[in-house]
């Protein structure tokens, strides 16, 4: 098999990231570059976090710690000593990138601020992701994920009206903090080949999210009116035959385009369930059919609502009954054909048989010699082709290449290194 | 000090990309430096043109929708129906005059319209060529059509989010579409920039929507993979902090308008929470502590994280007792102030306008648009100390650079350009 180089093979990274910057040195690491885990002696506090490896709650077992660090290497460094934080300025002399999650100051404040690292390495990239950047009036805030996502307003769209705004699933403010500081980066990298300097990456998580508000913000400046969460619908207003919908066995997620009533109403003929309702609601279907017509009504609010409860109504029952005498599968892969947009909503089970997945070889086994298993993985966000993504090596050990990197790369002797590790340096 | 250049002075894009994860990606693009021409039709508009938010006095003004403007400042807007041989020819010389392609097409329009990076490689072996389809360019489900809205619950995450006696509803938003697929496609593009300048060659970017979703499920596939443990939603709890959650507060005696899926409402804004997160016991101490230690926080049931997990609907119950009497920056004062992770729920009102930290940042960019007036924009979502990006000018009206475009990027004749014009090349 041809052996493609890498996007990233010659960029070198240190990793000081905790939960916020894990997936930003994960996506680095897998296009390539060698990232280096800097981990407290003992082992990173993110190995202690679960789900497990067969439910044994072991540092070296964490299935969080396995998914955010494949193909990083590990090293394990004191930076609460001076012996350490001087073995990181070594490590620094020849990195490319350095990636930290500190609370604004702290770095700075153990003499290890950006301008002391620009004087190290004027070539080094500092990507620093916190919750509210490095400057502000809250910068000093503590916030986990749903404070991120709270203040970032993607909370507030989420969930009932009548119920607490919702928390995306799967710490989205991370990972959100995380994609926009690996942009950052990228895009710093770009820039050194042209300047031969690095610069500093000023990361904030509730910025990282703002955007993701979608048109939230432009509604209130526009229009003076704050979006609110949606329930079933998706949308404010609701649309007709828009949002999520009960199925036989699960549910599905409509989006009916405008003009394509037709197609839904010869389906629903072509199995008897839709009675006489294209003849007896034709003005109905009419209105829904038409484009202008309908985003007219859109703007004229008050005669919209009026048009869901008093003439849509009938029709929306009639599809509800429908899409309850079918599974998520019939639904989506019936409307595909149809070229309807009908998606599935997918449990995991479904991700894992879903037969596009499957087919594109999304998902990956990486091998754990040390558990004697081979474990499967999520795989790449997306293909290069020149510089495929790829995952090399199970995430590491606690300090697996402590030897590589102190004895081979920067010539410790043996004695050294035992006289660091009764110092708690490494 | 000389002048700084942006990161990507001198490269250009042609950009076929329509809605959001696309056009978000090229954004970044041109944010940092880069000439983004985007092309439509007048049939084939981008969409967003269409949907709110637009004002009353502007309703039907294709030009003045905030949900695409925000998406689409500093580029350039060329008209092409290319449905027309001479904008076939047109659209041939824009890619070959390009350094990177974006499209986001589904792949039966790319098939119809041979816009392949097969066609155009050999012709230009840099070309950075980039394909944003729903589910891929190959496999059963290539031509599956889908928007933002349906990649969100097809990719898992709208059955994982949302409290366990709801049905799964999602984010409220096409999620991926606004960080997650956009982020993915820009960081991929970068990575195949860099390389270019490093090789001189250029490759082919496929970046299905689906599998870029399903990438950020946490450690859902795993534990099912591993463990055989199928993730479901959970509200906002979390297995290691308690309290964790979102809390009611008091109401602000002040008129506002809610757009909910019922339509306008009109009131007063009262619709106001606080999340607070409790990890450790030091921070339960200290929450503790900002509520006035009352008796119910000396029982042992809540001394441990376990005794929280465990009668947990009841502390949610007492902790909303407390934050109901009290605003949510009161909330998040009293508990930042003692060192327990909390923070308002905002909305977008809070967001743009009151949030005192965001205006110090300056996140917002206000910009004059010639149709739209002075409105705001979303500015980088990420700081570069020496080459910050900037939103330069705001998003252009449809067609608004044709003319630019032909003469000054493609060198076409002013009698060329014109005849174009009268054969309805630019429609």
């Amino acid at each position: 098999m041809e052996i493609k180089e890498t996007a990233l093979g010659d960029i070198r990274v240190l990793d000081l990231a905790d939960e916020k910057g894990l997936y930003c040195t994960k996506l680095l690491a897998d296009l390539g570059a060698d990232v280096i885990k800097i981990e407290k002696p003992g082992g990173d506090p993110a190995r202690f976090i679960g789900p497990f490896y067969h439910d044994e709650p072991e540092p070296q077992k964490s299935l969080y710690w396995f998914q955010f660090n494949s193909n990083k290497r590990s090293i394990t460094l004191n930076l609460e000593t001076a012996d350490g934080r001087e073995i990181l300025k070594k490590l620094i002399e020849k990195a490319d990138v350095m990636v930290e999650t500190f609370p604004p100051g702290q770095l700075g404040g153990i003499g290890l601020g950006y301008p002391v690292l620009r004087g190290i390495n004027p070539s080094l990239i500092l990507a620093s992701i916190t919750a509210f950047g490095q400057t502000g009036p809250y910068k000093d805030f503590k916030a986990s994920d749903i404070v991120g996502e709270a203040m970032a307003g993607i909370m507030y769209l989420a969930g009932f009206p009548d119920d607490p705004p919702n928390r995306l699933y799967g710490s989205q403010a991370y990972h959100m903090a995380s994609v926009q500081a690996a942009c950052g980066i990228l895009t710093a990298l770009y820039v050194r080949e042209m300047t031969g300097e690095g610069q500093h990456v000023d990361v904030s998580m509730q910025e990282a999210v703002a955007i993701a508000q979608e048109s939230a913000m432009q509604t209130y400046d526009l229009r003076g009116e704050i979006r609110q969460r949606t329930s079933v619908s998706g949308l404010a207003p609701a649309h007709p035959a828009m949002g999520t919908f009960e199925c036989k066995d699960g549910y599905v997620n409509i989006f009916l385009m405008t003009g394509l009533w037709s197609i839904l109403l010869d389906w629903m003929e072509s199995e008897g369930v839709a009675g006489d309702i294209r003849e007896r609601y034709k003005g109905v279907f009419e209105k829904l059919d038409d484009l202008f017509l309908i985003f007219g009504l859109v703007m004229d609010r008050e005669a919209y609502a009026r048009f869901l409860k008093d003439e849509y109504a009938p029709v929306d029952e009639h599809l509800r009954a429908f899409l309850k005498s079918h599974t998520k599968q019939e639904l989506y892969d019936g409307a595909q054909q149809r070229r309807l947009q009908i998606s599935m909503v997918s449990t995991i089970e479904d991700l894992l048989e879903n037969p596009q997945l499957k087919a594109l070889g999304y998902f990956v086994d990486v091998e754990h010699p040390e558990l004697g298993a081979t474990l499967k993985y999520p795989g790449a966000p997306y293909q290069l082709s020149e510089t495929p993504w790829r995952i090399q090596e199970r995430a590491p050990l606690i300090g697996e290449h402590n030897s590589d990197i102190y004895e081979g790369e920067l010539g410790f002797s043996k004695e050294e290194l035992i006289l660091l590790k009764q110092g708690g340096v490494i | 000090m000389g002048e700084r250049r942006l990161p990507f002075e001198g490269i250009r894009v042609c950009d076929f990309t329509w809605f959001a994860a696309g056009p978000i990606a090229t954004k970044v693009l041109a944010d940092h430096g880069a000439e983004v021409v985007k092309i439509e039709s007048m049939t084939r508009f981008d969409r967003l043109r269409f949907v709110q938010p637009v004002p009353d006095e502007k309703a039907g003004n294709l030009n003045c929708g905030g949900f695409f403007n925000n998406f689409n400042p500093g580029k350039l807007s060329m008209v092409l129906n290319l449905t027309h041989p001479k904008a076939v020819e047109i659209a041939t010389k824009l890619i070959l005059a390009s350094d990177i392609v974006v499209e986001n097409f589904s792949p039966r329009v790319l098939e119809r319209l041979e816009l392949t990076y097969e066609r155009f490689a050999p012709l230009k072996p840099d070309l950075i060529w980039v394909d944003q389809p729903m589910q891929g360019l190959s496999g059963p489900h290539k031509y599956y059509a889908g928007y933002g809205a349906l990649i969100t619950p097809l990719g898992g995450l709208a059955h994982l989010t949302g409290f366990p006696h709801r049905p799964p509803i999602g984010t409220g938003t096409n999620y991926t579409d606004y960080v997650i697929n956009c982020g993915h496609l820009f960081i991929a593009i970068v990575a195949a920039l860099r390389h270019r300048h490093k090789t001189g060659r250029g490759q082919h970017i496929v970046m299905s929507q689906l599998e870029s979703a399903v990438s950020i499920l946490e450690t859902a596939i795993l534990d099912y993979t591993v463990n055989g443990r199928a993730h479901f939603r959970n509200g906002n709890r979390l297995t290691n902090a308690a309290p964790h959650g979102a809390y009611r507060c008091k109401g602000e005696d002040r008129d506002c308008v809610y757009i909910t899926a019922d339509g306008p409402v009109h009131g007063k804004k009262n619709d106001r929470w606080c999340v607070i997160a409790v990890f450790s016991d030091a921070e339960w101490r200290a929450f503790c502590r900002v509520i006035g230690d009352p008796p119910w926080t000396k029982e042992a049931k809540f001394a441990t994280l376990v005794g929280r997990k465990e009668n947990e609907e009841e502390l949610d119950r007492l902790v909303e007792e407390w934050t109901r009497e009290r605003s949510p920056e009161e909330v998040m004062l009293l508990m930042q102030q003692a060192g327990v992770p909390a923070g308002v729920v905002q909305d977008a009102e809070d967001m743009l306008v009151h949030d005192p930290h965001m205006r110090a940042r300056g996140y917002y960019v206000y910009l004059d648009h010639p149709e739209a007036g002075h409105t705001a924009y979303d500015g980088p979502s990420f700081r570069l100390s020496d080459t910050p990006g900037q939103l330069s000018r705001p998003a252009p009206l449809m067609g608004e650079h044709t003319d630019f475009v032909c003469k000054e990027i493609l060198g076409m004749a002013e009698e060329e350009v014109n005849q174009c014009f009268v054969d309805g090349v630019f429609e």
